[in-house]
């Protein structure tokens, strides 16, 4: 079996006394796009922030066989992982081509970074129209591409994506999950953090079912895509299972 | 005021603005990428004044031994605190910016102090010796505190302030002291006489400024600065290191600081604790840019420049006070203006 690019076990992460993720394990291989898919709150994004070490966090996480306890956000960042949070984190008031070159800080110069842009450009055209135009301009769906791009720029082996569908529209959020799977082709792995469960299990080719902090189920997507538990939490026909939640008997 | 002395005024007035816009621009950078309010940024003023004459005095600047005990007292702190602060080849890095390099500059000071080689030699010495400075203070005081709340590092900022007067006190004495100056021509410009010291000070400042504008624009490095005050989580995403921002931030605040104290040194007389209140002023400068915008403080700075210089000639005694009753407006206008976009936000 091929040894995992990301072994997380047994990770648990607290804010405080409240211990918002316990004894998550989970594993990527290289190439491979895992998603965690789960409802609001069931500790997927601070799952994210431990792996990324912006979140203090015991269990023992290796990358390509090293262990990350000691090692700094910084230092994970050169070594291949990328993450795109929640709230993209852009550099605002700069430009969007500032905003790319900083995203290969760790990485390429000169000639190589000029390359490393096209080849952002070339995956969001977008971007490149908007090259010299304030990050905090753009719309929605840019600012997801331009986070994208942004970790892209970094040549990660590890992209880890939270939440990259959130608030856009339909239209958007297909263009971002076709890129997803256009990426895989270029040998980047990918973790998926998702609520949009459908979409996640369709592009994704192993998951995991996360609920108030721990992992409850996983398994191939298309397995999973399958399992009766699943399709009643995740992806009962849309906004049937939520409305019969909030409508009281 | 004739036109000859409205003339005189707002040379005197640029010629301080100029120092002022130098402070203010350290202390928006120090406070945009690691939310210190640089309260001891004056201090650097007065040591670099200070440390030109005792070289020129054929001396050693207690700057140097001070620079050895904090480079020393650096090396020792972080090499207890980091898990990985004690790889052969992190050490030896850390030796050669914290050991050997204070080392070599206090045995250039032992062998250039006596010669007396003049200003070319003891100003670029003198910011050699007080820009590291700098980087050393913030990390041992403020780096250990970097996820503090502002008030936290302001009253950090406040201590180290305290206690680089001590030792200024303790370095240069209570006496007041001029540096050799720059140059002793000058220049008539139809009815007015412009100093030489004059022309300098403008002259290093607009490059200065000129280079801060292309490093901030233009270099990865300055970008990347830029990037922390925009957004510290970004930029650790980026793999941009929060530490390495500070450092760089501190040893420009530092430089620049001691710069002006090498320019001011040969118009002013300059006391150990001189350096507060023109520090004071650079802050007035960076408050009214919002202590985040660069040409607001700067223009601020020159505005800070000639109010004093004309209040200097029309009512002397209350200089400092009209200076500083400057502030209350545009805090005023500051508070209401935020307010407003608060609203706005919800």
């Amino acid at each position: 079996m091929t040894a995992p690019l990301l072994s997380v076990e047994a990770v648990s992460v607290s804010y405080g006394k409240i211990e918002a993720v316990r004894s998550v394990s989970l594993d990527i291989l290289p190439g491979q796009i895992v998603t965690v898919i789960g409802a609001n709150g069931a500790g997927k994004t601070t799952t994210l922030g431990g792996i990324m070490g912006i979140l203090p966090c015991r269990g023992g996480i290796t990358f390509q066989g090293a262990p990350l306890a000691t090692v700094p956000v910084e230092a994970r960042v050169a070594s291949g992982m990328s993450l795109v949070p929640e709230k993209r984190e852009l550099f605002v008031t700069m430009s969007v081509a500032d905003n790319l070159i900083l995203g290969a800080y760790r990485g390429v110069r000169g000639a190589a970074l000029r390359t490393a842009l096209d080849e952002v450009y070339d995956l969001f055209p977008r971007l490149r129209e908007r090259r010299q135009q304030a990050a905090g301009t753009l719309s929605g769906g840019e600012r997801q591409m331009l986070a994208m791009g942004r970790a892209l720029m970094a040549r990660p082996k590890l992209l880890m994506l939270d939440e990259p569908s959130l608030g856009l529209a339909p239209r958007i959020v297909m263009e971002i999950f076709h890129l997803i799977t256009r990426l895989r082709s270029t040998g980047v792995s990918i973790l998926l953090v998702e609520q949009n469960a459908r979409a996640a299990l369709k592009t994704a080719d192993y998951a995991y079912v996360m609920e108030t902090g721990e992992v409850t189920l996983q398994g191939p997507a298309s397995e999973l895509a399958q399992d009766p538990r699943v399709i009643e939490s995740y992806l009962g026909v849309r906004g049937t299972t939520q409305k019969a939640e909030e409508t009281p008997a | 005021m004739d036109f000859n002395i409205a003339l005189f005024l707002a040379q005197d007035g640029i010629t301080n603005g100029a120092i002022y816009a130098l402070l203010g621009l350290s202390l928006v950078l120090v406070f945009t990428v690691t939310r210190v309010i640089l309260v001891p940024q004056g201090e650097f003023v007065a040591y670099g004044a200070l440390t030109v004459v005792g070289l020129e005095m054929g001396t050693i600047p207690g700057t140097a031994w001070l620079l050895l005990v904090l480079g020393a007292a650096v090396f020792v702190a972080d090499a207890l605190r980091a898990e990985n602060g004690r790889q052969p080849r992190i050490l030896m890095l850390r030796a050669l910016t914290d050991l050997v390099l204070p080392a070599v500059l206090l045995g250039v000071c032992w062998v250039v102090a006596p010669l007396d080689l003049g200003v070319w030699v003891t100003a670029p010495l003198a910011v050699a010796l007080v820009a590291p400075l700098g980087a050393y203070i913030y990390r041992l005081a403020f780096r250990p505190l970097a996820q503090s709340p502002v008030l936290v590092l302001l009253i950090a900022a406040v201590g180290v302030h305290l206690a680089m007067i001590g030792l200024g006190l303790v370095f240069f004495g209570a006496e007041g002291f001029r540096s050799e100056p720059f140059t002793t021509a000058s220049l008539t410009l139809g009815p007015m006489m412009v100093s030489g010291q004059s022309l300098w000070v403008l002259g290093t400042t607009s490059v200065l400024i000129t280079s801060l504008w292309f490093f901030f624009g233009h270099t990865i490095t300055g970008k990347a600065l830029r990037a922390t005050s925009v957004n510290r989580l970004g930029a650790r995403l980026v793999g941009i290191p929060a530490d390495r921002s500070g450092i760089i931030a501190f040893t420009m605040a530092a430089a620049m600081g001691a710069i002006s104290g090498v320019l001011i040194g040969p118009v002013t007389t300059v006391f150990y604790d001189t350096g507060f209140l023109i520090g004071l002023k650079g802050l007035v400068a960076a408050i009214m840019g919002g202590l985040v915008s660069y040409p607001i403080a700067a223009a601020a700075a020159l505005a800070v420049g000639l109010i004093e210089s004309v209040a200097s000639f029309e009512a002397s005694s209350f200089k400092e006070v009209i200076v500083f009753t400057t502030i209350i407006p545009v805090l005023l206008w500051q508070s209401l203006r935020s307010s407003h976009v608060e609203e706005e936000e919800e």
